[in-house]
């Protein structure tokens, strides 16, 4: 062994002084000195440094880190000669797992512990595993933006930031589940909160931060995101990360395999979110009426979170539980015991009867709106000059199944219309109801709207569709339209806030649009989405997400091979893409299967596909 | 009735001389051979048709009116029995919704020559649909085993429930008789109750029509007042289509082959890889082997969401109201058409919305250069379903030539119905793929099997001549089904295009061959229905009715070979018009008289328990149906 001396004292065995570290990176860190030779072990001089720090200490995720050639020392039988390690080598003995700060899809901080040591691809599996999302291939880690954290820092300055640092993996089994979330989150009420912030999406933010926050204004700030991806095959220690650093957790290959709400909640929430944030800054365009869909979808996740209608199985079959309902029903009408005709009731269709007003565009017309007497039965609209005349013919009669409906409210106007847009062979027609008062609305419009979707009133979501109405107005009363004021209080209670429409929006709407105008837009659009469940809704974000255009590439300067300037290759999962880099138009596209080589010269940073 | 007599036996003597150019075209023997099985077309054949025909005026229109009534009559017996077994359950009173189709009369000038729809005589020879074609079903009780009184009276208590459940379902559903037009000038009346979707239907057709039953087969719809026209998705719902239709309606609902259907999964390329390189565009895509596309196909739509084809160019937009087409750059998206506005970019924050597709259904216009002065005659409509005639919402766009056309209206579809239509195309493959293995196991001897298809470029005048269809369907070019469809139309009077039907002439031998055992209508076991307990009698009962319950589990009896042949040899027969195109063959005798009494209540015969998948909940309700409407369907084709 290293360290046999002559009676001068002098060293015989040609070992020398290893100076070691102790900690992470740190230059005040405490320091061994070890006796050594070249054919040292690793694993010897590890023992060797346990042996000398004289700690009671569990010390096995440690390992040692040269600084110089930034590299870990991972194989404990390679002796230090092969390592090349010298006297003049800085080495730290410190944990291979250290804490990092996460900002997550869902722009939620999370500090875990990733391990520093091994290729990044491998600490996010562990990653990932941790906040069972599966598919972790899908997901990278990326540096923060350097500058905007400080604005951040100074504005905001204490942000939650969840802990997920003494949790504790067992490893080799599937995580088991345990009250409906995986075990290892259900230790604590804290980890059992965050496995919440995981799983169940963020309301909307606050419409002056989305303000705030920064735009790719070109497709050349959309390159800046791709130059700050972490390399997968490295690790994080080798990448200048140090221990506290924030990194970003995203989603970075645009395929996702296998979305199956059942299995995997956290990964849906968190890709849902990412959309949203896609959609919110800007990253990816959309035009009005996709941003109007966004929205509502939004708008009716969050609904759905915050009213802590935690997924269900989504939808059970209607028709079975109709099947059912009639057959306890007649069950109860065979033995004799039901008092009242439950068949008949349920057989018998509700119709709305009231003096509503109406009006009729028409050309040449200047007559505004009218009374009318009006029957709404089944999915059919009568109206009649007076009630006396009602058992005699209607002045008009509208089957309403398909037709539009689009409400045209202002509560602090006390006006409630309804607009009807019917179709018949001869082409749509157009009308107005007004009606004087919310309950009154309330029942009309939930009518028509079952109507609509070819449903009667007997429908047995027409009082919750009521109920959703005027739950509604009362919202747009108390909160509606004060939007972009910024005054609205973020967190939990932000559902009874209202509808905000700027939070849902990106920018560019907030500009375009006031909030008057955009909330109608987004509740017609909400209409189409309101029967989807939390799991649904987004899923179907996420599908909407993925079918836009521009969706799902990467775009990354380079220059072309022949050509002297710079221009953009997009890179999608089927196809790279030549974009010129002044117009955004795009010049070539190249199919991966119908592609031979691509050849890429990285010191002039040339490529050329072909 | 004599002149019903005379029209059969110029009919036979028709099919005669046809089965001799067949044979001769064929070069196959089809004398009945040796086989101990009497194979029906050629046993009427030798024996000679006139004690047939006797046999056959037994069975007069009368007969089968009376064979309805007393159907009726026993339902509302079998009604009333359960009505007072349930206390006076109140029932709901079945609406009656039938609807006839009318026929439409008169040749229109639409192009598909072989779709001309001319009214023959035996038109106006039919007797008219039953009256009442909503039919309550009677359930007959089901017989009481050996158990305890208890467990005798809950069960049949528990039965009691079902059959009321059922019959309140029963009440609600709507049935249509809907006539079909098929490719040879003839129709087809078929019942068609509110659960079935497109795909439905035309599995029955497939069964009643005897063609190939390729993926490109489609129930067509044409408006004539509109001049427009378009296919239904297999997944839609006829019913409720059909009900949009207003009652005087010249709409026809045809029974053909559309290539432009499932074109864009037969060649994704075209619609996917698209960049408008001519040259070397073509190259590749003439390269895209089997491989390449199913791989693309999937890239499109197995993925979370369908991918909409990138689709944009300029095209002429009808003004609202007005005569004149204003050039617009579209775009499509999966949300919708858009256009970009004047002095606007075609970013997407830029972009203006023309449509949304969820209330509107694409058309193709025909002939709106005529009507609306189009700029050219590639016109697509865009709709809503309930709009009938003339209006200001109708949307009229004009592209450049037919490959864009093709390339916007297959986009549109994929945009609008997304991975739906992938599934459709796999379920009509799969369909596809059974009849045509069971028609090749059954014409082994006959017919070589069709060449397996190539990728050769067949050109227009070749597709007109010999060449059966089939060859060239699943690997022709897109470019060239307009080609194609071009010279239909210019040629409309020429019968050999769109009517011609390879699978006819594969299908007819198919009796005298050994029979294979043959695959189960693929039908029943797809229904829809709940599979709920309580059908399994009722299908009894039907089976019971028709004492013919081959019918059923093999495909309909052999039909002498279908004047859609015609085409195919050089000398129609002049009065072809006058062969009742759906004529099966005549039931045995037997058959005959037995149709001819009111057959007691039904005794459930064991019979059709053994049937190859168990009837589905809808499926054996629907099965008796469609058993009903092939008795008249076989009356109708001997009266004429």
């Amino acid at each position: 062994m290293a360290g046999m001396k002559t009676a001068t004292g002098d060293y015989i065995d040609s070992s020398w002084e290893l100076r070691v570290f102790i900690g992470e990176e740190d230059p005040e860190a405490e320091s061994l000195t070890l006796r050594v030779t070249g054919e040292s072990h690793i694993g010897g001089v590890l023992l060797k440094i346990v042996e000398e720090i004289k700690r009671k200490q569990d010390w096995s995720d440690h390992a040692i880190w040269w600084e110089q050639k930034r590299q870990w020392l991972l194989q404990t039988h390679w002796t230090l000669d092969k390592y090349g390690i010298l006297a003049d080598a800085r080495l730290f003995f410190g944990p291979q797992h250290r804490p990092v700060i996460l900002r997550l899809p869902n722009r939620r901080a999370l500090r875990l512990r990733a391990s520093f040591s091994q290729p990044l691809f491998q600490a996010m599996v562990a990653i990932c595993r941790l906040l069972s999302i599966r598919h972790p291939e899908e997901l990278s880690l990326l540096r923060a933006p350097e500058k905007e954290k400080k604005k951040k820092k100074e504005k905001e300055p204490e942000e939650e930031v969840y802990d997920l640092t003494k949790v504790v993996l067992v490893g080799g089994v599937a995580p088991a589940s345990f009250r409906g979330m995986p075990a290892h989150f259900s230790d604590s009420a804290q980890t059992e909160a965050c496995y919440h912030m995981l799983s169940r999406p963020q309301p909307p933010p606050d419409p002056l931060l989305l303000q705030r926050l920064p735009r790719p204004s070109s497709l050349l700030d959309k390159t800046q995101l791709h130059s700050r991806w972490l390399d997968s095959s490295r690790c994080l220690m080798q990448q200048g990360i140090k221990a506290g650093d924030t990194l970003w957790l995203r989603f970075k290959y645009y395929s996702f395999f296998d979305l199956d709400p059942k299995t995997d909640p956290v990964r849906l929430t968190q890709l849902y979110e990412q959309a949203r944030w896609d959609l919110l800054l800007e990253e990816i365009d959309c035009t009005e009426e996709e941003m109007m869909v966004f929205a509502a979808l939004q708008y009716h996740i969050n609904k759905l979170s915050q009213s802590g209608e935690v997924d269900e199985p989504a939808g059970t079959d209607s028709g079975l539980d109709d099947l059912d309902a009639a057959l306890s029903n007649l069950e109860v009408k065979l033995e004799g015991s039901a008092p009242t005709d439950m068949l008949d009731s349920l057989t018998t269709i509700p119709e709305l009867k009231d003096h509503l007003r109406i009006f009729r565009p028409r050309k040449l017309t200047l007559k505004g709106y009218r009374q009318h007497w009006v029957v709404f039965k089944e999915t059919t609209l009568s109206y009649y000059k007076s009630q006396e005349e009602a058992p005699g013919d209607p002045i008009q009669q509208l089957n309403l199944k398909g037709c539009e409906v689009v409400p045209d409210v202002n509560v602090s106007g006390q006006k409630f219309c309804i607009k009807l847009l019917v179709p018949s062979p001869e082409g749509m027609s157009e009308i107005y109801l007004r009606c004087q008062d919310e309950q009154q609305y309330a029942r009309w419009m939930a009518g028509c709207r079952l109507a609509s979707k070819g449903r009667t009133m007997a429908d047995s979501s027409y009082s919750s569709e009521v109920q959703a109405i005027l739950a509604f107005l009362s919202l747009q009363r108390t909160g509606g339209g004060g939007g972009g004021s910024g005054n609205h209080p973020q967190g939990p209670d932000a559902s009874a806030e209202g509808l905000n429409p700027y939070g849902l929006v990106a920018p560019r709407f907030q500009r375009k649009f006031k909030a008057k105008q955009l909330t109608p837009r987004i509740l017609e659009a909400h209409q189409n989405v309101a029967q989807l469940s939390l799991s649904e809704a987004q899923l179907r974000f996420i599908q909407a997400w993925q079918s836009l255009p521009d969706f799902g590439i990467s775009y990354v300067v380079v220059r072309f091979k022949g050509s002297r300037k710079d221009e953009i290759l997009g890179i999608a999962n089927n196809r790279l893409i030549r974009i010129d880099l002044s117009v955004g138009d795009v010049v070539k596209t190249w199919r991966f299967s119908n592609m031979r080589q691509w050849n890429v010269n990285w010191d002039i940073r040339q490529v050329g596909p072909e | 009735m004599g002149e019903s007599n005379e029209d059969i036996e110029q009919m036979f003597s028709n099919l005669l001389g046809e089965m001799d150019l067949l044979t001769q075209s064929l070069g196959v023997d089809i004398l009945p051979p040796p086989d101990p099985k009497p194979p029906r077309v050629e046993f009427n054949y030798s024996v000679g048709f006139k004690d047939l025909n006797e046999s056959l005026n037994a069975l007069e229109d009368q007969d089968l009116d009376a064979l309805m009534a007393d159907l009726v009559a026993d339902i509302s017996e079998a009604e009333q029995r359960t009505i007072q077994a349930q206390k006076e359950t109140p029932q709901k009173q079945p609406q009656s919704a039938s609807l006839c189709v009318p026929s439409f009369s008169g040749t229109t000038s639409l192009g598909y020559g072989a779709n001309v729809a001319a009214t023959s005589q035996y038109d106006d020879d039919l007797p008219p649909p039953p009256a009442d074609p909503v039919l309550d079903l009677p359930l007959p009780p089901p017989p009481p085993g050996p158990i305890s009184q208890e467990e005798e009276e809950a069960q049949a208590k528990a039965d009691k429930i079902k059959l009321a459940l059922e019959k309140l379902k029963e009440a609600k559903v709507k049935k249509l008789v809907v006539k079909i037009h098929m490719n040879d000038n003839s129709s087809k009346s078929l019942m068609v109750d509110e659960r079935q979707l497109a795909r439905d239907v035309l599995d029955n057709l497939f069964e009643k029509t005897h063609c190939d039953c390729n993926v490109d087969w489609c129930l067509y719809e044409i408006y004539p007042e509109l001049q427009i026209e378009r296919f239904f998705e297999d997944h839609e719902n006829v019913v409720e289509i059909l009900s949009d239709w207003t009652r005087d309606t010249e709409n026809k609902l045809l029974f053909l082959e559309k290539k432009e259907k499932y074109a864009v999964f037969k060649n994704p390329q075209n619609f996917y890889l698209d960049n408008k390189g001519k040259k070397e565009n073509k190259e590749t895509n003439e390269k895209m082997n089997a491989k390449n596309k199913e791989s693309l196909l999937e890239e499109s739509f197995c993925g979370t969401s369908v991918i909409v084809p990138e689709l944009e160019g300029a095209l002429y937009l009808k003004e609202d109201g007005k005569k004149s087409w204003k050039r617009r750059y579209f775009l499509l998206r999966a949300s919708g058409i858009y256009y970009v506005p004047k002095g606007k970019t075609k970013t997407s924050r830029d972009l203006a919305c023309f449509i949304q597709f969820e209330n509107v259904n694409i058309y193709y216009g025909i002939q709106c250069k005529m009507k609306y002065k189009a700029p050219t005659d590639y016109c697509f409509v865009l709709k809503h379903p309930q709009i009938q005639k003339e209006s200001q919402y109708i949307k009229y766009l004009c592209c450049d030539d037919a490959r864009a056309l093709s390339q916007w209206v297959t986009g549109i579809r994929i945009a609008k119905y997304g991975k739906t239509l992938y599934d459709n195309y796999q379920r009509a493959t799969a369909k596809a793929g059974l009849a045509s293995r069971w028609t090749n196991l059954g014409t082994v001897n006959a017919v070589p099997p069709a060449p397996p298809s190539t990728g050769v470029k067949t050109d227009p005048t070749q597709a007109n001549g010999q060449l059966p269809q089939a060859t060239q369907s699943m690997n022709t070019a897109l470019g060239e089904d307009w080609r194609h469809l071009e010279t239909t139309k210019d040629k409309k009077p020429d019968p050999g295009l769109g009517s011609h039907d390879p699978g006819a002439p594969r299908a007819q031998p198919l009796p005298k061959s050994s029979l294979p055992p043959p695959p189960p209508p693929v039908r029943r076991s797809s229904d829809v229905g709940g599979g709920s307990p309580g059908t399994p009698p009722k299908a009894k009962g039907a089976a019971a009715r028709f004492p013919a319950p081959p019918d059923d589990l093999l495909p309909p009896p052999p039909p002498p070979p279908p004047p859609v042949e015609d085409d195919e040899l050089p000398p129609p027969p002049p009065d072809f018009n006058d062969t009742p195109p759906d004529f099966v063959p005549p039931p045995p005798p037997s058959f005959a008289g037995d149709l001819g009494f009111p057959l007691p209540p039904p005794p459930p015969p064991p019979k059709r328990q053994e049937n190859p998948g168990p009837p589905g909940g809808g499926g054996g309700e629907q099965d008796f149906m469609s058993d009903l409407m092939k008795a008249l369907q076989k009356k109708r084709g001997n009266m004429s």
